[in-house]
């Protein structure tokens, strides 16, 4: 009786991925990403330096001036020239400053004036600098939860506005 | 038989086959270790030194930062680009004019600053053109009053935008 010859011994051997050269690359990625790292997450807020014009606007519209002052007893919010106060909103039982209703409020007001992306921020009390970034976040940026805003460009395409109000500006640096 | 025997096979018939290390484990850690990597991987290039004393404070900004004469403020120093200019302890000379408003080695600092950079761009065709923008590292408790009179330096020093150097809420 004749057998077949068996399988097992015609059976190649797995052939091994060569990884040495995959290795040489990733650890030379390494090394270059480990050297530009930035394990701390540092960023900015912009603000520009108030600037005094002489020559009147070009649009005939009226300037919307938003300003906040920053009081020992809360926010006062002021809009038009002359200024004219819209908005107090007080301190809290802590003796916090109400970011929540000073967002709501802007938010509000970015509805109206979608286009609108300058501040005029006054603070006449001695803040110290973490309020006052904190202040900066609550009227420049917008929150998931808030209504989105919407506005044409000249080309008649819809817009959604990425910030609420993003342009700062201190306007009490020179008293 | 007497072929591996011969003094001339010796080397060779005692010779093992190389160990065949497996290193699928070790490229599967260098790949997180890679992802990892790349997720805080920093593309502006810029490298900013926060001196001891100095805690900055968070914000919800995600806006990377950018290049400029990076001025540093503690409680009882002033730093431009890692040089101390202002030591309010040990003062050297006058300090404040402009009815206190104006802090002069700042403002002597920053213009020096900007000069420079003006030489450099008139003389090199290719060299970064004077940005205007100043960088500033503030310790979170320092009171307006404090900030106010660095923000009329720079702005008498012919700096038109700040940037107020924040850490990601979310460290």
């Amino acid at each position: 009786m004749l057998r077949a010859p068996s399988r097992r011994k015609r059976k190649e051997p797995v052939k091994r991925l060569n990884l040495i050269p995959i290795l040489d690359a990733v650890f030379i990625f390494i090394f270059f990403l480990l050297m530009s790292a930035n394990f701390i997450k540092i960023y900015e807020v912009q603000s520009d330096v108030p600037i005094v014009s002489t020559t009147p606007p070009k649009s005939k519209k009226k300037p919307l001036a938003l300003t906040l002052k920053v009081t020992g007893s809360g926010l006062n919010l002021y809009t038009g020239v002359p200024s004219r106060m819209v908005k107090k909103i007080r301190k809290t039982q802590e003796g916090e400053y109400n970011l929540e209703a000073l967002h709501d409020f802007m938010v509000n007001i970015k509805k109206a004036n979608a286009k609108e992306r300058s501040l005029i921020l006054e603070p006449i009390v001695d803040v110290d600098y973490e309020a006052l970034v904190k202040i900066m976040d609550t009227i420049r940026m917008y929150r998931n939860t808030d209504d989105k805003v919407w506005y044409k460009d000249k080309a008649g395409v819809d817009i959604q506005a990425k910030h609420l109000f993003d342009q700062i500006v201190f306007g009490n640096i020179r008293s | 038989m007497r072929l591996n025997r011969s003094i001339r096979n010796r080397g060779r018939r005692n010779k093992k086959e190389p160990i065949d290390l497996d290193i699928t484990s070790l490229l599967d850690i260098l790949v997180i270790m890679l992802v990892f990597l790349l997720k805080s991987y920093n593309s502006t290039g810029i490298i900013m030194n926060i001196p001891e004393g100095i805690t900055i404070p968070t914000s919800k900004s995600e806006d990377l930062s950018t290049s400029g004469v990076v001025v540093q403020v503690s409680k009882d120093t002033i730093w431009v680009d890692d040089q101390v200019i202002l030591e309010k302890d040990n003062p050297r000379g006058k300090t404040y004019d402009y009815g206190g408003r104006r802090i002069i080695p700042l403002f002597n600092e920053l213009v020096s600053k900007k000069n420079t950079i003006k030489q450099v761009e008139k003389t090199t065709p290719n060299a970064t053109k004077f940005s205007g923008i100043v960088n500033l590292i503030v310790d979170k408790e320092i009171k307006y009053s404090e900030i106010k009179k660095i923000l009329f330096t720079a702005a008498e020093a012919g700096y038109r935008s700040y940037k107020f150097v924040v850490l990601g809420e979310n460290q």
